[in-house]
């Protein structure tokens, strides 16, 4: 079937209004980074403008990358591959297309809520509780339009990476409304120390049972496709699987190693921190053998290049992820900006990439022409690239130095003359990745609509 | 195994479920709610102040739980459960771009807050924290009263003694710059009146100590000492004007105390912690020498000379 006629069977609206989102997201989510990084090098540079002042300015950073650009980008994947795997169409297009207007509408009623300091003060569930209802009705509509697809399906076997998606958006509505307290409306916490447990299990859970588990469930996708090669292994797709769900949902408490809560919690995150080697290899054994000898057709597909790159970090990611959980290690990585090169390494780097290559998959087989420029695209990987790698080696340079010298009795502030380079380097460094983003919208719009590219 | 839509919902909210149970509700339902020997409710206007806090995000900069390897502000007590049984949320934090706070109540007196609010720059010149003048003086009032709640009891027992020299202090400045001075050398103990900065003067000692000046003391004492730095207008009694200690006596060993120990009850922050021994004496001797006009830098009793110098 070619690409042009598929994109006639399938209306494939869904998955155009998200992959639209994403990348809309993407530059708004870049764009508050670079004002939050800008306080950081100046703070008096906007200084006394309430509504995007750091305070607020970050926790908007953080929802719109996680809810705007990564997840919307790995929906608009799945919205692809969903029907596709299943032999089927998607059980409703016009539902579709409404889900991703009303995450749109919620996405910006978080940001208009936090800017306007109705946060609710918990990071990674800032966003109030009217918010929050439109979170769970956000997620509700994808559930009920992905499970009426797997009901209508023509294909009995589902594939990896229909697990994967199916789990992610179903467990998360359920973690949400757990780790937002949703049942208390006023505060959107518990009291004490059980507050900071659940917030760090659901904090967790963002990227162990959404980003994750939506990413691999893209990766499972394109690669094979990309390079015509069946998957390694079905064994090794269930065993990462099972693991993966069991093994992420045990590890929030590892936030909180140096704070007063129950010792057999620590340690259970502990172990089951450094046990994450295992969904991680496993999921990594399996694609890296799927594409063994054929990074060559990785390469010329830049959608597949991206998704592969997104494998890479999460290597890496994983590997720094479970020495931090170890107590020694984090006596100098906790509360500085190590932390912070790791988040950029998991969430951009492996689950943002992972979604941009989706969207570079998907955007030639939904339009039914090629991209409007695979250049453009190209040069968006580049600078995510060097942007991201980038990140991560400043800003461990940066946790190493705060870390370092606090463990050895200096004060906090005068490290702050210390890291004022740095920051500076950030600042630079981000100013790429917005670059791309922008650059990505960009070629999004013109694919979408604008393309006057012959169908292919 | 044969993976079905029954098979991968069922099975994975299952797991969820029961993991949840015991990583979440477990703790949860075990959790001791004894409040900590420090824990005092707090009152109306300090629940403003914490809510002025949640809005505006000062968990991102700022934790609120010492460890027990933690040497700056606040490590005198490291935080048990005890002391966050009244938060909902917690403030926990997960990033020291700022200080801990959790033991801030009573660090310093009020109108040191308020300057630092208005633009932390004032009193701390190498400050990253965001201006928070927009809030207005009533936030600000309330957000001050939240933080110099923070560490209870304690912090109440901190505020206490600031409080009172608060009084002495302003009463002391009120009385004129001779009964002032008089005062503020009165609490330094007797023995380092008699003490001379041990150390030459030298150019790059007092290259040195001018880089701490602006680093640390720009903002309240001003660039030439005079006491007239940008914190100045909320600051009372207001930073000390270094020129009127011209002969009054003031020996190094005065400067070293008062600089080392701060003055409680005034703005003046003590700086043992953020500076070494060698940056006090050099900060010193800079003050002495550009802004009182008169060092007794290396004048006996000095002891035996220090190995390194010239
Ligand atoms: C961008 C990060 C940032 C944010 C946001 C921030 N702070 Fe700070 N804060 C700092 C830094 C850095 C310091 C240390 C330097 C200084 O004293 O200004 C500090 C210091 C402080 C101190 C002084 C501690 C001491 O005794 O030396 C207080 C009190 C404080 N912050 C309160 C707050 C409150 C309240 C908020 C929210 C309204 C807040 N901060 C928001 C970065 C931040
Ligand atoms: C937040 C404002 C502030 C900062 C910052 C500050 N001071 Fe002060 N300083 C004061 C105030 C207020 C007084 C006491 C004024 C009074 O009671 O009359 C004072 C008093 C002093 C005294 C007392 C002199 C005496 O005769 O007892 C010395 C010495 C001094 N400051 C030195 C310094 C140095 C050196 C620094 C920097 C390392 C510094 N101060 C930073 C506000 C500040
Ligand atoms: C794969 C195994 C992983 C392990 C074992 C792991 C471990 C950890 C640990 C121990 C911390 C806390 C560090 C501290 O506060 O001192 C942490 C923080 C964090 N992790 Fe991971 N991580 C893993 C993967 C990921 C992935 C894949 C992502 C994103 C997709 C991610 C996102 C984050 C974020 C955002 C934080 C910062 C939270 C904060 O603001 O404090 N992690 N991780």
């Amino acid at each position: 079937m070619s690409t042009a006629e598929d994109s006639i069977s399938h209306g494939n609206q869904t998955a155009k209004a998200f992959t639209l989102t994403s990348a809309l997201w993407f530059a708004f989510a870049t764009t508050f980074g670079m004002i939050a990084a800008g306080y950081l090098v100046a703070p008096d540079f906007m200084a006394n403008i309430e509504y995007i002042q750091f305070g607020r300015m970050r926790p908007m950073h953080v929802n719109a990358v996680l809810f705007g650009f990564v997840t919307p980008g790995l929906l608009a994947a799945a919205f692809y591959y969903l029907p596709r795997l299943m032999k089927t169409r998607l059980y409703s297009e016009k539902l579709g297309v409404f889900s991703a207007v009303f995450w749109n509408l919620t996405v910006a009623a978080g940001m208009v809520g936090v800017s306007m300091g109705y946060s609710q003060g918990r990071e990674y569930a800032e966003l109030p509780w009217v918010v929050d209802i439109l979170v769970v009705i956000s997620f509700s509509l994808v559930i009920a339009n992905f499970l009426l697809t797997i009901r209508r399906r023509t294909e009995p076997i589902l594939y990896v990476s229909i697990w994967y998606a199916a789990a992610a958006v179903v467990l998360t509505a359920c973690t949400y409304c757990l780790g937002n307290v949703i049942w208390k409306p006023d505060t959107g916490a518990l009291a004490g120390i059980p507050d900071a447990i659940l917030l760090w299990f659901y904090g967790h859970n963002v990227f162990g049972l959404l980003l994750s588990p939506m990413a691999l469930g893209v990766a499972y996708y394109v690669l094979p496709i990309a390079t015509r090669s069946p998957l390694y292994s079905h064994t090794l797709s269930l065993l990462g699987f099972w693991s993966l769900i069991v093994v992420y949902t045990h590890i929030g408490t590892h936030h909180l190693l140096q704070v007063p809560v129950p010792t057999w919690l620590k340690t259970i995150s502990i172990v089951d921190s450094v046990a994450m080697v295992i969904p991680v290899m496993v999921f990594l054994i399996n694609i890296w053998y799927t594409v063994k000898g054929k990074l060559g057709d990785v390469h010329a597909d830049i959608g597949a290049k991206f998704v592969f790159t997104g494998t890479i970090y999460y290597f890496f990611v994983n590997i720094q992820g479970s020495m931090m959980a170890l107590p020694d290690v984090q006596r100098i990585t906790h509360y500085n900006n190590w932390v912070v090169a790791h988040a950029h390494i998991g969430v951009l780097g492996f689950a943002g990439v992972t979604a941009l290559g989706g969207l570079y998959f998907i955007l030639p087989r939904i339009t039914g022409k090629p991209l409007h420029s695979t250049f453009l695209a190209d040069l968006q990987y580049w600078l995510v690239l060097i942007g991201i790698t980038g990140f991560g080696i400043v800003l461990t340079i940066v946790g190493l130095i705060q870390g370092q010298a606090w463990y050895n009795g200096e004060t906090l502030y005068r490290t702050l003359p210390e890291i004022q380079p740095y920051y500076i380097t950030r600042l630079s460094l981000g100013i790429l990745i917005m670059t791309g983003a922008y650059i990505g919208l960009y070629n999004v719009i013109r694919s979408l609509y604008f393309n006057r590219g012959a169908t292919s | 195994m044969r993976m079905t839509p029954a098979v991968i919902l069922f099975g994975v909210l299952a797991l969820l479920g029961s993991i949840a149970l015991v990583m979440v509700y477990w703790p949860y339902a075990q959790q001791d709610t004894t409040p900590s020997e420090i824990f005092r409710a707090r009152n109306a206007e300090e629940a403003a102040g914490r809510h002025i806090y949640l809005q505006n995000g000062c968990v991102y900069c700022h934790s609120q739980a010492i460890r027990p390897f933690d040497w700056d502000l606040g490590s005198e007590r490291i935080a048990q459960a005890g002391d966050y049984v009244a938060d909902e949320p917690i403030q926990l934090g997960s990033q020291r771009t700022g200080v801990d706070l959790s033991q801030e109540g009573g660090e310093h007196p009020d109108d040191w807050h308020h300057a630092h609010f208005i633009n932390p720059r004032y009193t701390r010149p190498s400050s990253v924290m965001p201006p928070f003048e927009w809030l207005g003086t009533e936030r600000i009032r309330a957000l001050t009263r939240y933080v110099q709640s923070l560490g209870f009891l304690q912090a109440d027992r901190r505020m206490e003694r600031q409080d009172y020299w608060k009084q002495e202090s302003i009463t002391a400045y009120e009385a004129g710059p001779d009964a002032n001075v008089r005062w503020l050398v009165e609490h330094v103990p007797e023995g380092w009146h008699r003490v001379p900065n041990p150390y030459p003067t030298t150019a790059a000692g007092l290259q040195r100590g001018q880089r701490i000046y602006q680093y640390f003391c720009i903002g309240c004492h001003g660039p030439v000492g005079d006491g007239m730095g940008p914190a100045q207008p909320w600051i009372y009694p207001p930073p000390l004007n270094f020129t009127i200690l011209k002969g009054r006596a003031i020996s190094g060993g005065i400067l070293y105390h008062q600089i080392m120990n701060g003055i409680t009850g005034t703005a003046m922050p003590y700086f043992k912690r953020d500076l070494e021994s060698q940056k006090i004496w050099e900060v010193g001797d800079y003050v002495a020498y550009y802004f009182i006009n008169q060092s007794d830098a290396n004048q006996e009793p000095k002891g035996i000379d220090a190995a390194w110098e010239p």
